[in-house]
């Protein structure tokens, strides 16, 4: 009885006191914070950021909730956060500017120090604005490159990476004419990152996202590059299987790194792993193109601070914190990515292998997320614009579609 | 008394506490969520009734979805319960090894099934799966095949895989079905000249039908609302051709342009609705109260 006793009020004290301790606001030196961050990468990012707000809190900040989440559960977890009421203070996103339209988001002049906003690279602060304010505060950049195995090149003879797309046919036609499993080139249009590939053939077949305000998917250009890629996987044969259906980092990037793949469209971060394995012998150009100056994609990552009561003061000294030339380029550079700031720019072109990306840069186009519109439209591309290179796919149905839905998106509020 | 009756519900406490926050709250919350519209960040901007239920029926891919999660969970339950009644028939035999041979039979069971489905995804790779390796090794595939990519194969493939990670609690489940049959009533059948065929079919399976019943009903719980196999599986897959209810609902809360919860949270009250359907209706037909007696 006695025992009995005794465990049920042992049961009230552990209660009691979780409960305590879920209601303590941590340490002095101000209100802790929440701060949610993208995993990169298993080995950089959350040593990074745990450092980060450590020292946050030893220079008197409060405590900090750091919490990493993969790309694949990131947006899911953060909608869950909002609908629940309980946002982050500060969240690492490649979109913004739904959460700006939705009036979640301070502007950067009140959680930036001048100095820091303008050490910002002009494209890249562009990139971040909501109708003309700036909320999406640029974490990090990668530039996209066109890889080629200098191997098969050499066996196939072909003296130079390719220039033009009718060169581009005509080395990847060579590249599978090898046989043994060569494949021309590994086009991965599955739901991963089907936007990115596109975006770099749809712009240097002459085309854009929009015309002026306006999405522009289905226009005649985009229609005549679809048809290309389609014509590559079922015309030519000189993809992979079913490029509709396939990834980009486990599969179109794998096969590159197994050498079986004469063209790729890569970045940075491939390079780091293609150098670290010494596998495949491989050099970077520029993306071959139908137009007089070839183009390709830069990505710009955000980060974003969110409106809450008595939080501005934290925020802004966390940010600070992080654009502090020493750690930002820190992490960028073990993570393997590009720059976002003047300064880290000019830190980071002391590295040789890094300068085809640095070189791209200035001239990367981004992709429209300034536009709300574009979280849908993006993964609208995503699950769909596969069906288009699939054996009797519709390029232009499927484009026709995109731009309805994207029409549409723009429309609903 | 009375100060034992605090006691009692001090006990109860945790587990209702338990139960009140993982199997209540959550259902009040979908079903409020349902209700409502949100933006694709998250915010509710207020409550629409019954909209979401109606958008939902004018899906364009809800009778593709709705096909393919029938024959999803009548093909992985179906076969996993046949091949079970086999698997539990060799199993209750004595034999040298059987606690080896059951021991093993946990394995798929006790791995995780992201782990199983991503173990998956590599053999029946097109360019290094040890599937297509084997079959042109063996001359009975000319080449290789997209099991993953090639529509005609996708649901078969994980089907295959479904029943694979079935296999273990059915089997045991009919097992111990099989245990709780008396010895007597087979040497009766025996000495009615009955042969082993008919022994089965006159006595084992009839006095199995409880436990039949148990695997049945629950596998097609588990099976309906099994999300790790077909997610990874049809990853690189577009569209929803291949979708069950409850990869198509994690879709359009965060992977589809609908990005919508309020319309999310809406297919969910409805997939509880089909699941508690199907099971009524089976136990309908299969006479319950009479398998029970």
């Amino acid at each position: 009885m006695t025992l009995r006793r005794r465990a049920g009020w042992l049961a009230v004290v552990a209660v009691a006191a979780a409960l305590v301790a879920a209601c303590d606001r941590g340490p002095r030196g101000g209100p802790s914070i929440t701060v949610v961050i993208a995993e990169y990468s298993k080995d950089h990012t959350r040593p990074f950021w745990q450092a980060l707000a450590e020292q946050y809190t030893t220079q008197g900040g409060g405590k900090v909730d750091l919490r990493i989440i993969d790309w694949n559960s990131i947006d899911q977890q953060v909608s869950t956060m909002i609908q629940n009421n309980q946002p982050p203070d500060v969240l690492n996103l490649n979109s913004f500017s739904s959460y700006a339209r939705d009036g979640l988001l301070y502007p950067a002049d009140d959680v930036l120090s001048p100095a820091t906003k303008d050490d910002f690279l002009e494209s890249f602060a562009r990139g971040g604005q909501y109708k003309g304010t700036l909320y999406g505060l640029p974490i990090l950049s990668s530039a996209r490159a066109f890889f080629y195995n200098r191997d098969l090149f050499a066996k196939a003879g072909i003296a130079a990476p390719p220039k033009t797309w009718d060169e581009f046919v005509q080395a990847a036609k060579k590249i599978q004419a090898l046989g043994g499993g060569a494949i021309g080139y590994a086009l991965p249009l599955g739901p991963e990152e089907a936007q990115a590939e596109w975006s770099i053939w749809m712009w240097n077949g002459g085309g854009d996202w929009k015309a002026g305000d306006g999405w522009a998917i289905n226009s005649e250009a985009n229609a005549r590059t679809l048809t290309f890629l389609a014509d590559l996987a079922n015309r030519h044969r000189v993809t992979q299987v079913n490029p509709g259906k396939t990834n980009r980092t486990d599969s179109a990037f794998q096969l590159f790194k197994d050498g079986k793949v004469g063209m790729v469209i890569g970045f940075s971060p491939l390079a780091k792993q293609l150098d670290a394995e010494r596998k495949v012998d491989y050099g970077v150009a520029e993306m071959p193109t139908s137009l007089a100056k070839s183009a390709t994609l830069g990505v710009e990552d955000y980060l974003m601070a969110f409106k809450k009561k008595d939080n501005r003061e934290a925020v802004k000294k966390f940010l600070d914190l992080y654009y502090q030339p020493d750690n930002i380029t820190k992490w960028i550079t073990a993570e393997g990515f590009l720059p976002v700031t003047k300064s880290g720019l000019e830190r980071m072109r002391a590295d040789a292998k890094l300068k085809p990306y640095l070189d791209a840069l200035p001239n990367a186009r981004l992709v429209p997320t300034t536009d709300p519109a574009w979280d849908r439209v993006k993964l609208d591309v995503q699950q769909n614009i596969g069906l288009a290179v699939q054996p009797g796919g519709n390029p232009r149905q499927v484009l026709d579609q995109l731009q309805r839905n994207a029409v549409a998106a723009a429309a609903a509020r | 008394m009375r100060g034992r009756r605090w006691e009692a519900l001090l006990w109860l406490g945790p587990s209702l506490a338990l139960i009140a926050g993982v199997v209540f709250y959550p259902a009040v919350a979908l079903v409020r969520a349902s209700l409502g519209r949100y933006s694709i960040t998250g915010v509710l901007s207020g409550f629409v009734g019954a909209e979401n239920y109606a958008r939902l029926l004018e899906q364009p891919a809800l009778p593709t979805v709705l096909a393919n999660t029938a024959v999803w969970v009548a093909a992985v339950v179906g076969v996993s319960v046949v091949v079970s009644l086999g698997l539990a028939q060799l199993l209750h035999q004595a034999f040298p090894g059987r606690w080896l041979v059951r021991a093993a039979l946990i394995v798929p069971w006790a791995a995780s099934l992201i782990m199983t489905a991503k173990l998956f995804v590599w053999i029946y790779d097109y360019y290094f799966g040890a599937l297509n390796h084997l079959l042109t090794s063996l001359g009975v595939l000319a080449g290789p095949v997209d099991w993953l990519g090639e529509d005609s194969t996708v649901m078969g493939a994980m089907i295959a895989v479904g029943i694979f990670v079935s296999l273990p609690f059915t089997t045991y489940v009919l097992l111990a079905g099989l245990a709780s049959i008396p010895g007597e009533v087979y040497e009766a059948a025996r000495v009615d000249g009955a042969s082993t065929w008919t022994a089965y079919r006159l006595v084992t399976l009839p006095l199995l039908k409880p436990a039949l019943l148990v695997a049945v009903v629950l596998n097609v719980i588990y099976v309906f609302n099994s999300f790790p196999i077909v997610w990874t599986l049809n990853d690189r897959n577009p569209g929803f051709g291949h979708d069950t209810m409850i990869t198509y609902m994690y879709k359009i809360a965060f992977k589809s342009a609908l990005r919508d919860v309020g319309l999310a949270a809406a297919l969910g009250v409805v997939n509880v609705a089909l699941i508690l359907l199907a099971v009524v209706v089976y136990l309908k037909t299969v006479r319950w109260e009479e398998a029970g007696a």
